[in-house]
């Protein structure tokens, strides 16, 4: 391999004969004179563009239905071949090696003449990046088969984004993660749009799995019902207004209620009820009632105490790590809204109540129950509260470009919608050339990696398989009765 | 014919010799050869251009109206390419081809390429070997100048070439590539002669088409000589040629302009002497029959130079087989006529 040409971060290389060398592996340019090297990695692979080959090939194609021997005595052919088959390797500059560590200064340029490239291993350079530390979790391999497993601090305090198209496995790497910060003691809150998350206390074999006690599964309205008391004056008003679009003046007047009730100790769904009917502004009445009617269709609320339950409790329950699967699954928008208003709400409160250290969020398809805004709001202040989100998304463009931007992880699985990948590329911490040609080309199962979790090297990892029951998988009209069943 | 019957005609003295002159930079000197200094082997040289005059403007161009007999139809081109110098000498590199229709089908051999290591030291050891070996003659003669060794080792190959498919077949069409034309100054044994006696023993007809003559007629081109109209035509210009260049030439065949299909192209034609005119243009009738002519010129015929020729690939791929098996190092030297007139020193004339 020999340099052939650079152009700012961009380095072409040519290979002859051409090596095995694939796209996201990486290759290092160790310039002996100055005691330096580059890591660059292959974005891209094309041949080199050789005089004459065109020649070559028109000729080839002029005689190519004509029945012929050539007695090539001395075996030329296998090097015209190697010739032909010559690649040029378009890489990034990705970091530097200086007197043995990482540098990010790469602004020196290697010699072209006596520089040594050397194919590194996956093996060789994951150990060289240090990828590997004693909390570590296991995302999968690479594709030569390495173990990628990463430290836990890359992902603590971070704001994740899992994108790719349908199919890819984006809700597979999610369940790996949260299962995987659950084992480590993690506490983690998931939005479960279409309850895939479920059953992830079971195994494949439809039997408990070893996290089946640590999986809380909360059906909103139905088995997870909370007292306006505990839901509070706060998370009810916001509901109100940001939610159910309630006007400043009748949350005035709900507060007004809400407070009166609450002094007489007779905060109650009735009781409530009953005090906006008898406000006596027509519009304010009518609007209160409205939204309280659709509040109370939730079933989220109840008077009753023993149906009642409190996040503090549940949490407690998940002292050793574990998760709180909040199932959305077929619940109208608005209601969906609701929930998670609340929950939200609450887990900040709890957080500043410091009752919780810290959780990890996980939100699939967030745009469906919450307005962009509020993720910024949720990236930027709850972070500091302790909340650390990732994202979960088919759609990039339905997450703006500051949550990218602050993104600490993106993991991206295949696109091939050019939009999409605009998308992505646009405001993602990598160049646009790596994530349109790489990301256009992973398999399922196969995401790039990029950011803290990979040390800031963009890697192609295949995701490891997982012994749970996952669901996410699409229902089929034409498939085994009994598994439909199931 | 076979494709396998060609293949079994392995011309061996191209690998051995070539082989020889790679491995063995120093030490082939001239024990082996019977050089003898200045004479330069007339058979071998490249294709000897023309320039005469032909002032006769009534010659009336031979109209081809009678359907010709299909037989099978053979063409041979060879080429060769310099590879590089080296601190010896330099590098060549020579291929052959032999392209054949029958049956409306086509099919090929190409030979080599052979590789070789030409220096002063060894010309004349690898022209007297190739030429002793591949047609049996005795006496050495002194090789041409360096610069001109690998277009002769190629005519040699193209001869070989020639010589297998004359012994070889009966009653075809052999289409050369080039003239049947030669000196007359230091060519003791006409080895043409006798490639073309053994065609015309085995009753085959050798039709040589020439490419690069530049005849001409009142300041008229080739290309012109012949009207587009009368296609397919012959113009018998051998007497004007001769007068003019009988002193120094031998014509072992009787010359033609020849348009075979309407269009721009004519070409130069020489069909071997010794047959008759009559027969000579049943010879031209039968190849429009059995060949397909794009341009006015055969299909197996550009087909042979097809194959034959080098690409910058090729030249690269034998670059690196050299340097890799045999441990010789091209070197670049400097191009004085560019240290001299940098941007204006025109077209030179460099080795790869």
């Amino acid at each position: 391999m020999h340099i052939y040409k650079l152009d700012g971060n961009t380095m072409d290389i040519v290979s002859c004969p051409p090596q095995g060398v694939q796209k996201g592996d990486y290759i290092i340019v160790r310039d002996n004179a100055v005691n330096r090297s580059l890591i660059v990695q292959v974005t891209n692979i094309g041949y080199a563009n050789i005089p004459g080959v065109l020649e070559d090939i028109l000729r080839d194609s002029s005689t190519k239905n004509i029945d012929g021997r050539n007695l090539d005595f001395l075996g030329v052919k296998a090097f015209v071949d190697v010739i032909k088959d010559a690649k040029v390797f378009r890489c990034k500059i990705r970091k530097a090696i200086v007197n043995g560590r990482i540098d990010h200064d790469i602004s020196w340029t290697p010699s072209r003449s006596t520089s040594q490239l050397i194919n590194l291993t996956d093996r060789e350079f994951l150990e060289l990046i240090g990828l590997h530390g004693e909390n570590a979790i296991t995302l999968g391999t690479t594709k030569g088969g390495a173990e990628i497993a990463v430290n836990l601090t890359a992902i603590d305090g971070k704001l994740n984004i899992i994108t790719g198209k349908k199919g890819t496995g984006k809700s597979h790497l999610s369940k790996l993660l949260l299962l995987s910060l659950i084992e480590k003691g993690g506490i983690c809150v998931v939005f479960d749009v279409n309850g895939e998350y479920v059953n992830l206390g079971y195994g494949a074999d439809y039997k408990k799995a070893a996290s089946h006690e640590k999986i809380i599964v909360l059906s909103p309205g139905k088995r997870f019902k909370v007292t306006l008391e505990y839901m509070g004056l706060g998370v009810f008003l916001r509901i109100m207004s940001s939610v159910l679009d309630l006007p400043d003046n009748s949350a005035w007047e709900i507060r007004r209620i809400w407070s009166s009730l609450s002094q007489r100790s007779t905060l109650t769904l009735k009781n409530l009820r009953k005090a906006i009917e008898s406000v006596l502004n027509n519009y304010v009445r009518d609007a209160l009632i409205r939204r309280y009617d659709s509040l109370v269709s939730t079933g989220l609320l109840t008077d009753n105490p023993q149906e009642a339950s409190t996040l503090e409790d549940l949490i407690f329950g998940l002292n050793s790590g574990g998760a709180l699967i909040v199932n959305l699954r077929g619940l109208p928008s608005r209601f969906c809204h609701i929930v998670v208003e609340f929950m939200l709400s609450k887990l900040c409160n709890l957080l500043d109540r410091w009752v919780l250290r810290a959780l990890f969020l996980f939100a699939e398809e967030a745009h469906l129950y919450l307005r962009k805004t509020y993720w910024e709001d949720i990236v930027t202040r709850m972070r500091h509260l302790g909340v650390f989100s990732t994202f979960i998304t088919n759609q990039p463009d339905s997450i703006s470009d500051s949550i990218y931007r602050q993104a600490d992880n993106v993991f991206l699985f295949n696109f091939t919608n050019e939009n999409d990948l605009a998308a992505v590329s646009k405001a993602t911490m990598v160049d646009v050339e790596t994530i349109n040609v790489i990301a256009r080309e992973l398999p399922p199962h196969y995401c790039l990696a990029l950011g803290r979790v990979t040390n800031d090297f963009p890697i192609i990892i295949e995701v490891k398989p997982l012994n749970v029951k996952t669901m996410g998988e699409t229902r089929l009209f034409f498939t085994n009765a009994y598994e439909q069943k199931i | 014919m076979e494709i396998a019957e060609f293949s079994q005609i392995t011309p061996e003295n191209f690998v051995e010799i070539g082989y020889t002159s790679l491995k063995e930079v120093v030490d082939l000197n001239l024990s082996r050869a019977m050089a003898v200094p200045g004479l330069d082997g007339g058979d071998f040289a490249d294709e000897l251009e023309l320039d005469p005059t032909i002032g006769n403007s009534f010659l009336k161009p031979i109209t081809l109206l009678n359907p010709g007999e299909e037989v099978p139809v053979f063409g041979v081109d060879a080429s060769n390419i310099d590879l590089g110098e080296t601190k010896e000498g330099f590098l060549c590199a020579i291929r052959g081809s032999i392209v054949w229709r029958e049956n409306k089908a086509y099919q090929y051999v190409r030979h080599g390429p052979f590789i070789f290591h030409i220096t002063e030291a060894n010309k004349n050891f690898l022209y007297n070997a190739l030429r002793q070996r591949c047609f049996d003659v005795n006496e050495g003669v002194g090789a041409p100048i360096l610069e001109r060794i690998p277009e002769h080792i190629r005519n040699i190959l193209e001869r070989w070439l020639q010589k297998q498919l004359s012994e070889s077949r009966r009653e075809s069409l052999l289409l050369w590539d080039g003239s049947l034309t030669t000196r007359t100054v230091n060519n003791p044994i006409s080895i043409l002669s006798s490639l073309l006696k053994r065609a015309r023993d085995a009753r085959n007809v050798i039709l040589a088409l020439s490419k690069k003559t530049s005849i001409s007629a009142f300041g008229r081109r080739m290309d012109s000589l012949l009207d587009s109209g009368n296609a397919p035509c012959l113009l018998d210009i051998d007497d004007v040629v001769r007068v003019q260049y009988g002193k120094y030439l031998r014509f072992f065949g009787k010359i033609y302009a020849v348009k075979l299909s309407p269009g721009t192209l004519s070409f130069r034609l020489d069909i071997d002497r010794q047959v008759s005119q009559a027969a000579g243009v049943q010879a031209v009738e039968n190849l429009l029959c059995s060949d397909l002519i794009v341009d006015s010129y055969p299909e197996t015929l550009r087909l042979a130079h097809i194959l034959s020729r080098f690409s910058a690939n090729e030249v690269l791929a034998m670059q690196r087989y050299v340097s890799e098996n045999y441990d010789l190092k091209i070197i670049r030297r400097p191009n004085v006529r560019q240290i001299l007139f940098g941007p204006y020193g025109g077209i030179a004339s460099r080795r790869i």
